[in-house]
């Protein structure tokens, strides 16, 4: 091993044992640069609201968008029960979506990058319908997933617009489906007003999602509509190569070479951007909540 | 570190009519909470108040004692301060036959 090997083999270890001694790290897998650990007891980490875009009146924003409602900290607190709580805290981000079959919210967190290389995202999370009967509701809640929006540098030559989007189906018209799905796919690009600088398109529509091949997973739902159990979840990005690296969630490690993204145009004005969203869509006229505990979002720069 | 604060968007070019009110938002952190009321065009019909609901469970609501008249034109805005409340949140408004107002309702908390 040469000197510089084992030098950096020491820090390797070092930072290994520095954050498997922070209670509040330990439990995540972080690349060597934390780019954001959201600890939702510690308020909303800069997670938002997605606005659709406009142009002169709202009345452009595309429905899709224009439901989305803003994401709130949540005990989790139940009729039956009293406050469920998060991980090691009282607090979640509750991302909720309204009380109409096919309804869907998204939080956004917006960032750049500055390197093209490897992040990694990782939460503990969890989704419920609302409790307003007396049983499970297993399949009330359509799916819960998350998407990064992503685009290279401005003087990069392949700086297409990249999203990834993975969901994970709960059920789709009362089956319990359980199956973790891609996209790569979204609407047409539709201008908004008369200045050609405000564009949308609509990528969480509910058309062109495709199973991710081996992608089946049962998840712990528990057995009421107001016990749940927090999940872990990672996903490894490549901002080089814009390919999906890893997916694991709980105990199962998917295999991604079937992975691929949306792929749209650069647009002028989204240079190094590095957002990522987390969303909820419910399945029957019940709200559906997706409740985030914490999210550690780390790259290798 | 500073205390939290936050503004949230619960309902944003939505028509109102009928009985109305926004979506349950959780704010058990906050000590305050301001929420406006903005008519975003020209209401139409007789214009009712709108009030400020509580709720255990965020199922089932309360009148919190906190009213105001609901926007009589388009961009004016109605505040309700609100300062004890437990979890939940939300505006609701019974609208007579014939009115309505599209609305943007924003809760500002404060802990």
């Amino acid at each position: 091993m040469k000197p510089d090997d084992t030098t950096g083999a020491m820090a390797e270890a070092v930072r290994r044992a520095i954050l498997r001694a922070d209670p509040a790290l330990s439990r995540f897998d972080p690349l060597p640069r934390i780019i954001s650990h959201d600890d939702f007891s510690r308020g909303y980490c800069g997670w938002t609201q997605l606005v659709g875009n406009y142009e002169d009146d709202l009345d452009t924003m595309l429905p899709g968008y224009a439901q989305h409602t803003s994401a709130m900290l949540s005990t989790l607190g139940h009729w039956d029960a009293g406050s469920h709580g998060g991980m090691d805290s009282s607090y979640a981000l509750k991302i909720a979506t309204r009380p109409r079959a096919g309804a869907q919210n998204v939080a956004i967190k917006r960032h750049t990058f500055r390197k093209r290389g490897p992040i990694r995202f990782e939460t503990y999370f969890t989704f419920k319908p609302e409790a307003s009967a007396l049983k499970l509701g297993e399949t009330d809640v359509r799916a819960v997933g998350f998407l990064f929006d992503l685009q290279g540098g401005d003087r990069d030559g392949d700086s297409d617009r990249v999203m990834p989007h993975l969901r994970f189906l709960n059920a789709e018209n009362g089956a319990h489906v359980q199956k973790w799905q891609f996209k790569t796919e979204t609407t047409p690009f539709r201008v908004l007003g008369n200045t050609n600088k405000t564009f949308t398109h609509y990528h969480l529509a509910p058309q062109g999602w495709r199973d991710l091949p081996g992608g089946g997973q049962r998840l712990c739902y528990n057995e009421i509509p107001t016990k749940v159990n927090w999940t872990y979840l990672r996903f490894d990005f490549d901002l080089a190569s814009m390919r999906a690296t890893g997916f694991q969630c709980n105990d199962r490690v998917f295999d991604m070479s079937g992975f691929d993204s949306i792929r749209i145009p650069a647009m002028k004005n989204l240079w190094c951007m590095l957002n990522f969203c987390m969303f909820a869509e419910t399945d029957v006229d019940k709200r559906a909540f997706l409740y985030v505990d914490s999210v550690c979002i780390s790259g290798d720069f | 570190m500073l205390p939290e604060n936050i503004t949230a968007v619960v309902a944003r070019n939505e028509a109102w009519s009928g009985h109305a009110a926004s979506e349950p938002y959780e704010a058990g952190w906050a000590r305050e909470a301001v929420i406006f009321v903005r008519a975003l065009k020209e209401p139409e019909g007789v214009q009712p108040s709108c009030r400020v609901e509580i709720s255990p469970d965020g199922m089932h609501w309360v009148p919190e004692g906190t009213s105001a008249p609901m926007p009589a034109a388009k961009d004016a805005v109605v505040a309700l301060r609100v300062g004890h409340f437990g979890n939940w949140l939300r505006v609701a408004a019974d609208f007579g036959s014939g009115a309505r107002s599209v609305v943007l309702v924003t809760i500002h908390l404060k802990s």
